[in-house]
Parts: C-alpha cells; sequence; structure tokens
C-alpha cells in the first residue's frame, strides 16, 4: 500500500535543484557470441526431398535414445520374458517382448497432407487454419516408423506423453494379434550434454571481468554490482492499423533507453539491461491483408466490367503498408545507440517463411542497419564467414537461433515451432511442451511435416546437439517460466516470451542467475 | 535555467500542447531527470496559481500488490521422468514489475494497488485531462523528431561506449551512385542484343545508313504518312480503348520526329531516352545519327527505286493487316506499356517480326539469308518424300531442304505441309471409325421414329 503523501516531494517530484546535469550512466555490456548453426547458404537450392530431415534425425537421435533405453530396460524380466532389443521397427514379432526406436508419425485427419493436396490439384499451399490437429476423438493414431517400416502404438503409456510426428523415441512393449505394438514403457533421448558455461568464448571472459570492475568503479557502486540483464521481448508488432499500444511501445522504447524513471532506477536497474533479444513477429501485416484484400476486390471487378487500366509492377504504394517497418526501424535507430539488440524473424517478419528463418534483410532499417556487421563482399557461403568476426551491433540473426549470452548458451525461436507442437496435443501447457522439444533434442520436431522447413540435405540443424542453459520461445500468448534439468546434472532455463501486443509484457533475465523478472508496461 | 517555465507556457497554456519530459529534454537539451523535475515544476506552479489549468501524467515503477497469474504448469502431464526433480518455478516466484502510465486524477487510488514504488515521476503536462492516449503518442514521437544536432548533443541518461557501426562505406551516396550507373549500361546491353539482331540481317549496316539519309528526308512526307495514317486510323475505330490512344501519341511523335530535321529529332530522342526505360531501345541512334528510321535505311534497299515502291506498297499492306490484327490484339498488349511503343516502331520495318505466323516464319529465313537489294535467298523447309524401298513398301519421309525464293513468292504454308502429312494416315482410319457412329445414328432415328 503506498499513498500519495510517501512519494509526493521524493525523488524527481521536487524543483529543479538547479545544480547542472548528473552525468550520464554507462550501461553494461555482456559477452556475446551468436552461432551460425541455422544459418542456410544464399544459394540453395529446393529440388531435393525431406525424406533425409527424418533420415538424419533418426541417425543423429537414435544413438541417444538407445543408450537411454538399454540403461533402463537391459536385463528387465517381465512376466518371465526378457525384454529383447530389436533392430528395425520391421523385426518386431508378435507376441514377443521388445523395444525399438523409431521416428513418431501422427496420423492424423485434421492435419493438413501433402498427399492430400497433390491428389486434389492443390498445387498452392497456403498456410494451414486449423487450430488443432488433435481431433480428441480418437481417429488420430501414432505410428513408429524407421526407413524400415511402421508400426502403430497404443497403449496408455503414449497417451501419457506429448507425441508429435518427428519426435525419436524408443518404445517398449510387445506387438499384439492386431498387429499393433502394445507400449509399456517409452523413452526419449533426454537432454543433450550441457556445455561449460563460457565454454565458446572462454578467452573473452576475463577481459569482460575486467571491464565489468572498470564500470563498476565507474559508476560508483563498488559494494555488490547488481547483476546484468537481457530483455527479452516478442511481438512488437508495430502497426499503423490498430494503435491501441503504442504508447506502451513508446514507454518501453523510453524504458530501454533509460529515460525513464528516476536515477537510483536508472543507475541499478536500466543501466543493467545489456541486450535486447526481439524473438520475432516485430511488424505487423494485418492492416496490409485488408488494403490488399480491397486491391483484389476493385482489380476483379475492373476485370469483369471494364478493360483495366493499367497494371502496376514492382512497388505499389497501395498493396504494400512501409509504415510498419518504418516505425520499427525508428524505434531500433532510437534504441540502438545505447543496447545492442539481436533480433529473430517471426511468422509475421518479411523473412522467409519456412524454418529456418534467415536474417530480416538489412535493406528493411535502413536507419539501424548502420550498425549492423557490414555485408560481406564476395563471400558466397555464410559458413565460410571467418569466425573470429565480431557479431553486428544489431545482429539480425535467423531463427531459431543460438548464441553464447555472457557464457551462457541460448536457444531462441520466434514461437512457430511451439506453437505447431500446440497443435498436436490436447495440453495448454506449452512450458511442458518445450521442456518435451529439450527432452526429444529436437527443436523443431514437427517439420518438415507441418511445419514448413527447408529440406535439408547434409546436416539436420534442428537436433540440439548442446543443451542450452536458457531456452525461450517467443510469441506465446502467456508469459511463463521453469526450470528443468537432466540426468547428467544439466539446467535449462525455459521461458515463454508473451507477445508484447498482448500482454504488454518483457522478460528480464539475469545473466549470473538466469532469474526471470517481468515487467508490464501499462498505460491507462 | 528559468527558460523552461516560458518554454512550457508558451507550449501548453499557449499552444494546447502536450509536454512529455522527452520533448521538454530535447528541446531544451536538458537531462530529461531535470526535465522531469521541471515538468513538476511547472504542473505545481500552475496548479497553485490556476487550479485546474494543467494536467499531468505519472509515470511510475513498481511491484503490485495482489498479483494473479494463471499458472500454465497446471495441467502438468509428467514427462518420462527418470528424475523427479524437476522443479516448475512457481510464476508467483517471479518478480514482475509495472510500469504504469496514470492519469494525475486517478493517482491516488491506483497508487493503493502497489505495494512498492520504486519510482515515479511527472511524464506529461498539458492543457487538457489526456482522454486519448493519441495525443501522448503524438508528444512522445515528435520527441523523436528532435535530432539530435552535432554542436549540442542532448543528455543521455545512459551511453553505452561500446556501441559499433560500421563506418559507412557510403552505402547511401555509393549505392545510388552504382544503382545509377549500372542501370544505363544495362539497358544499354539489352537493347544492343536486338539492335544487332535487326542490324545484322543487312550486310553493310554503317554505309547503307549514310547514303539513303538525304534520301531520305525527300521521301520522309511519304512514308511518314504511311506509317502515320493506318495507325490515326486504327486509333479512331478505337477511341474507347485505352492503348491506342496512347499508341497514336508515340506515332504522332514519331512522325513529328521524321518531320523534323535529323539535329532537331536527334537530343530529342536523348531526352526521352533518358527519361524512360522502354525508349532506351533509341539508343540504336548511335547507329546512325538520324533518329529511328535506321532500320528503315538498313532495310530499303539501295538500288532499284522500282523495286522499293514495290515493297514499300507491300509493306502498307502488312501494315494494314498488322494494324487490324492491332485491334484484336490490344486487350493483351495494353498491359505492358513498352509493347505498343515498338510495335509503333516497327511498322517502319521491312518485316514486321510480330505478327502473322506466316510472316514471323517468313522473317526468321529471311535473316539468314537475305541477299543484297531485292531479297531472294534460301530456306529451310522440310518437304515430304515418298520413296519405295526394297520390300516394295510406299514409305513416306521428311526431310529439310533448301528452297530458293525470291520476294515475290508467298511465304509458303510449311507449318501445314508437314501436318498433312503426318495425319494423312490417321485421318483415313478416323473417317472409318466416323462412318461407323453414323450409320448407327441413323438407325436410331429410325428406331425413334417409329
Amino acid at each position: 500500500m503506498v499513498t500519495l503523501d510517501e512519494v509526493l516531494g521524493s525523488g524527481l517530484l521536487q524543483k529543479p535543484s538547479g545544480h547542472d546535469a548528473p552525468e550520464a550512466l554507462q550501461r553494461q555490456i555482456t559477452a556475446y557470441k551468436p552461432l551460425q548453426t541455422f544459418k542456410l547458404e544464399k544459394t540453395r537450392p529446393y529440388q531435393q526431398q525431406y525424406a533425409d530431415i527424418y533420415f538424419l534425425r533418426l541417425t543423429k537421435i537414435r544413438p541417444a535414445v538407445e543408450a537411454a533405453a538399454s540403461a533402463a530396460w537391459e536385463g528387465t524380466v517381465l512376466g518371465g520374458e526378457k525384454v529383447k532389443r530389436v533392430e528395425r521397427v520391421l523385426d518386431v514379432r508378435q507376441g514377443e517382448l521388445c523395444w525399438v526406436a523409431g521416428t513418431v508419425y501422427m496420423d492424423m485427419p485434421l492435419k493438413p497432407s501433402i498427399l492430400e493436396d497433390v491428389s486434389k490439384d492443390r498445387w498452392i499451399s497456403a498456410p494451414t487454419s486449423v487450430g488443432h490437429y488433435y481431433s480428441g476423438n480418437g481417429d488420430d493414431s501414432i505410428m513408429l516408423e524407421d526407413d524400415s517400416g511402421r508400426i502403430r502404438l497404443v497403449g496408455n503409456a503414449v497417451q501419457n506423453h506429448f507425441m508429435v510426428t518427428g519426435c525419436i523415441v524408443a518404445v517398449m512393449g510387445t506387438e499384439n494379434a492386431n498387429g499393433e505394438f502394445e507400449v509399456i514403457d517409452l523413452l526419449f533421448a533426454e537432454l543433450p550434454p550441457q556445455p561449460e558455461r563460457w565454454s565458446l568464448s572462454k578467452g573473452k571472459k576475463e577481459e569482460t571481468e575486467d571491464i565489468e570492475m572498470m564500470d563498476a568503479s565507474f559508476s560508483g557502486h563498488p559494494s555488490k554490482p547488481p547483476s546484468k540483464k537481457i530483455a527479452i521481448v516478442s511481438g512488437l508488432e508495430f502497426s499503423n492499423a490498430d494503435t491501441s499500444y503504442a504508447m506502451e511501445l513508446n514507454l518501453l522504447l523510453e524504458y530501454l533507453l533509460g529515460e525513464a524513471l528516476d536515477r537510483s532506477i536508472q543507475r541499478d536497474e536500466l543501466s543493467h539491461i545489456t541486450r535486447l533479444i526481439i524473438a520475432g513477429n516485430s511488424i505487423s501485416t494485418t492492416a496490409n491483408e485488408t488494403t490488399k484484400a480491397a486491391a483484389f476486390d476493385t482489380t476483379t471487378v475492373t476485370n469483369k466490367f471494364q478493360p483495366q487500366q493499367h497494371k502496376k509492377y514492382g512497388y505499389d504504394s497501395s498493396c504494400y503498408n512501409p509504415i510498419p517497418s518504418q516505425l520499427f526501424d525508428n524505434f531500433l535507430s532510437e534504441l540502438l545507440p545505447t543496447m545492442p539488440v539481436t533480433l529473430l524473424p517471426g511468422a509475421l517478419d518479411p523473412a522467409n517463411a519456412s524454418y529456418p528463418q534467415q536474417p530480416i534483410h538489412p535493406a528493411m532499417f535502413p536507419q539501424s542497419r548502420t550498425y549492423m556487421s557490414p555485408p560481406k563482399v564476395g563471400v558466397g557461403k555464410d559458413r565460410d564467414v571467418p569466425v573470429e568476426e565480431e557479431p553486428g551491433w544489431f545482429d539480425n540473426v535467423t531463427n531459431p537461433w543460438e548464441g553464447e549470452i555472457d557464457g551462457w548458451r541460448v536457444l531462441g525461436t520466434g514461437g512457430q515451432n511451439l506453437d505447431d507442437v500446440f497443435k498436436y496435443v490436447e495440453s495448454e501447457d506449452r512450458l511442458g511442451m518445450m521442456e518435451a522439444m529439450c527432452r526429444w533434442r529436437c527443436v523443431a520436431p514437427t517439420a518438415p511435416d507441418t511445419l514448413w522447413a527447408y529440406p535439408f540435405q547434409e546436416d539436420e540443424p534442428f537436433v540440439i546437439k548442446d543443451c542450452p542453459h536458457l531456452f525461450f520461445v517467443g510469441c506465446q500468448s502467456e508469459f511463463g517460466t521453469k526450470v528443468i534439468h537432466g540426468p547428467d546434472g544439466q539446467t535449462v532455463r525455459l521461458i515463454a516470451v508473451p507477445s508484447f501486443s498482448e500482454t504488454r509484457e518483457i522478460v528480464l533475465v539475469d545473466t549470473e542467475t538466469l532469474d526471470v523478472e517481468r515487467v508490464r508496461i501499462v498505460a491507462e | 535555467m528559468e527558460d523552461y517555465k516560458t518554454y512550457l507556457a508558451e507550449n501548453v497554456l499557449s499552444e494546447d500542447k502536450v509536454v512529455t519530459y522527452r520533448l521538454l529534454s530535447r528541446a531544451l537539451r536538458v537531462h530529461p531527470n531535470v526535465a522531469k523535475q521541471m515538468l513538476y515544476d511547472f504542473h505545481k506552479t500552475q496548479s497553485t496559481k490556476k487550479p485546474g489549468s494543467v494536467y499531468a501524467t505519472y509515470l511510475l515503477y513498481g511491484i503490485k500488490k495482489s498479483i494473479h497469474h494463471q499458472n500454465g504448469n497446471a495441467m502438468d502431464i509428467d514427462l518420462p521422468s527418470s528424475l523427479p526433480d524437476a522443479d516448475p518455478v512457481d510464476d508467483d516466484e517471479v518478480p514482475s514489475y509495472t510500469l504504469a502510465l496514470i492519469q494525475e486524477d486517478r493517482l491516488a487510488d491506483v497508487l493503493k494497488d502497489y505495494e512498492t514504488i520504486s519510482s515515479i515521476h511527472v511524464y506529461s503536462v498539458g492543457p487538457h485531462p489526456a482522454k486519448d492516449l493519441t495525443l501522448l503518442v503524438d508528444a512522445a514521437q515528435s520527441a523523436l523528431a528532435i535530432k539530435d544536432d552535432a554542436k549540442k548533443p542532448r543528455p543521455r541518461t545512459i551511453v553505452n561506449s561500446h556501441v559499433r557501426r560500421r563506418e559507412r562505406r557510403g552505402p547511401g551516396l555509393k549505392a545510388a551512385a552504382a544503382a545509377a550507373a549500372p542501370v544505363k549500361p544495362e539497358s544499354k546491353a539489352k537493347a544492343a542484343p536486338t539492335k544487332t539482331a535487326s542490324a545484322k540481317p543487312s550486310p553493310v549496316p554503317a554505309p547503307a545508313a549514310a547514303p539513303p539519309k538525304t534520301k531520305e528526308e525527300t521521301k520522309s512526307a511519304t512514308p511518314a504518312a504511311g506509317p502515320e495514317s493506318p495507325a490515326a486510323a486504327a486509333a479512331a475505330a478505337a477511341t474507347k480503348k485505352p492503348a491506342p490512344s496512347l499508341k497514336r501519341n508515340t506515332s504522332a511523335a514519331s512522325g513529328i520526329m521524321q518531320a523534323f530535321s535529323k539535329a532537331a529529332s536527334l537530343p530529342k530522342k536523348a531526352k526521352t531516352s533518358a527519361k524512360s526505360t522502354p525508349a532506351a531501345e533509341d539508343t540504336r541512334v548511335v547507329l546512325s545519327d538520324d533518329g529511328e528510321d535506321d532500320d528503315d535505311d538498313i532495310l530499303l534497299p539501295k538500288p532499284g527505286a522500282s523495286s522499293s515502291r514495290k515493297s514499300r506498297k507491300e509493306r502498307e499492306e502488312e501494315l494494314r493487316r498488322m494494324m487490324e490484327e492491332d485491334e484484336d490484339e490490344d486487350m493483351e498488349e495494353k498491359a505492358d506499356s513498352p509493347a505498343p511503343e515498338e510495335e509503333e516502331e516497327e511498322p517502319v520495318f521491312e518485316e514486321p517480326p510480330a505478327k502473322t505466323e506466316a510472316a514471323k516464319e517468313e522473317d526468321k529465313e529471311i535473316v539468314t539469308t537475305t541477299g543484297d537489294g531485292r531479297r531472294r535467298g534460301k530456306r529451310r523447309v522440310m518437304k515430304k518424300k515418298q520413296i519405295m524401298d526394297d520390300q516394295g513398301y510406299l514409305v513416306t519421309i521428311q526431310e529439310s531442304a533448301w528452297e530458293s525464293f525470291s520476294e515475290d513468292e508467298a511465304p509458303p504454308a510449311s507449318k501445314p505441309k508437314p501436318k498433312v502429312a503426318s495425319s494423312a494416315p490417321p485421318a483415313v482410319a478416323g473417317k472409318g471409325k466416323k462412318a461407323a457412329p453414323k450409320g448407327q445414328g441413323n438407325i436410331m432415328s429410325f428406331f425413334s421414329k417409329k
């Protein structure tokens, strides 16, 4: 309970003292090293088949699953029968107690199917509008497949777990008379090995410590320097149609800039926000769609009743609305002088639609792009980029994105992967799904089945090789956080970052403890 | 230091504006925190002078008392847990701060909901209670509009000494220049192949261009009228359609060009070519220096005035034919503006490479074989040959052969010929088939009559 009298006359609620302006605070910095895990080559072919992704994923994750399974089930005797390991799905014999590993495939009537599209001659695939593939009436069936064949999984053990297409599991049980596999137990790969903190940038640690010391003495706050933070926000959705949260966006900018609030807060909290991560959906396209629809209507009408006046090629100001991206660019260019920004594209952003989304093109940011790393001249393949290159101050990255911030391994996405997993299951427990993704060791298991993805050939980057310390997913309906632990002492902080346009919330993560705070911005 | 009072009085009281601390800070180049105090002081003095004359909004930051978070973990499906120690952190443990913008009159009420307030300050001062936040948004945006100037940088609360910008390697200027530069050669290059393609047929382009120049001037009256009049007629016939009007413009322009002296036409052409990309084709003026009539000159037979007259007649006829077809094709052509213009230039060509299929085909052949003056040459045609093989069967084979032709000859219907040849046997079979149903039909009608 705070009363008006308490606050009056304190801090900034008094006459200007007449002293000259206080000197500027120095913003803290954190070590930052992005990884190029999800970067695609500029000249990438799309001719190849998708089957390789499943094959690669199975080959990569199966050893871990089998190791976990044999540790758990080796020598288990059930009903007088010893559990036997079976190499391939097709080798499962009826009535024999065995275990086998493979890829899960969900057969769901509501799920969009490419085969159906092809058979019905629908060659232009639109994004699905189905909210849930899960029908709940028992029409859905779960299959386990590998390169040899497929078997249907039944039993309560299956129902107790999240199951989506593409995750790799090991199941133990028997094949029944119907040719279905009665699952008694089921195992995942569990969390991958977790790298030590500062594993990527060991050399930089001392350096940053020095800076830390210097900064601490500089700000005249030697006692216990408040820990540094990174801010994560998603779903800014700059728009010129919906201005209902324009004020909140302004306040957010002032908050991050450190212009809002009083000096003690600025010194102890705001100046310690060392980086902003934007996890998708920075630009709203709602206005675009309406104008586009209108334009479409008029063209069809004119086509019918009168010869069309003229056709516009290229830029058409009536179809393309540049204002949202301009607003976003302004926002960034205001913020960038004091804070580095990592930008992940999201579902609404002007990047490619298929996973992994590639960085938003710098041309979208005429003002802020000067903070980006300079374009590589004459480098055709991005993977050839020398590792030592300094990341841009304004780093536009892929979605999903992996990197190291202050020594912690961070994995983040713009939210499409979680949204798609969400459609497979009945539950609303998004944190649980995030946990499941970590335990499946796959950041986008439903790609390429229902989540559009690039047809990878040589590598399957969605497999989580190194367990992150921090795993965040953007553009979610509400905030959530959780810490999960793995069998080998791995600890992962999961954060569901809410969409700012809906919740007006941002998330602050402590870079020492990975503790989470949330800040809600209200303008009434 | 006191000038903030005059600034605020002017903006808030006289001009009815909302002033935020950022706007004040940027306008007066004072530290934002000082600006907040200025706003507070202004608000206080004005309110004591005349209550209700100014209204403030406050920005506060703190922890709200009763926070109800729905916990997303309620329906926890248990994951394979070989590890029962997966501890979901209760959301309530997550500290949740609120940054709130509050109207002056609601401040006392809102404050009651807070457990602690870490910071509070005046956000803005305006002449009215800010019912609509859009006014504030505008004020905030206008603050952004005040840019830094190098002389007196605005004071910042937090700076970052580590900020890096890439050095501007003239991405703006250089890119613009680079963009401007390559465009020219590119369009030129694009135009070049067509130019060379059209120029190739004539074995001696430059000499051919030079002598007829004088001739061209005397002639210009008639040929100019030639292309112009059908075009005008076509345009008149189809005034409803927008494209012909466009066409007429260009045709008129070209007519005028032709009427003009070369010296006058050249710069004008250059100007238009600089303006519009389709006109880039006019870069062929470099070939010879009289306007667009190069191709005309090139293809015009040098000797033999009679043949030239003949060819002109032929040309006119072809033009008319083309114009008739043009009307049909208008609907499609309208879409792209370069096409009509191009076509307008084509009438003066000997052989319009577009229109009838036969003409097109002939054109193709001619390109390879056109000789001098009267066009005479060889063309490749598919010929049907029937031979008896060693077993006594008649075998029909097709083979390409060179056929010589002269200008008077109509282009052979080379297309239909092989078709007939190839489809002859099936046609017979088809006939037989067709005949059978016919008979049946008769029977049916016979039955139905009864």
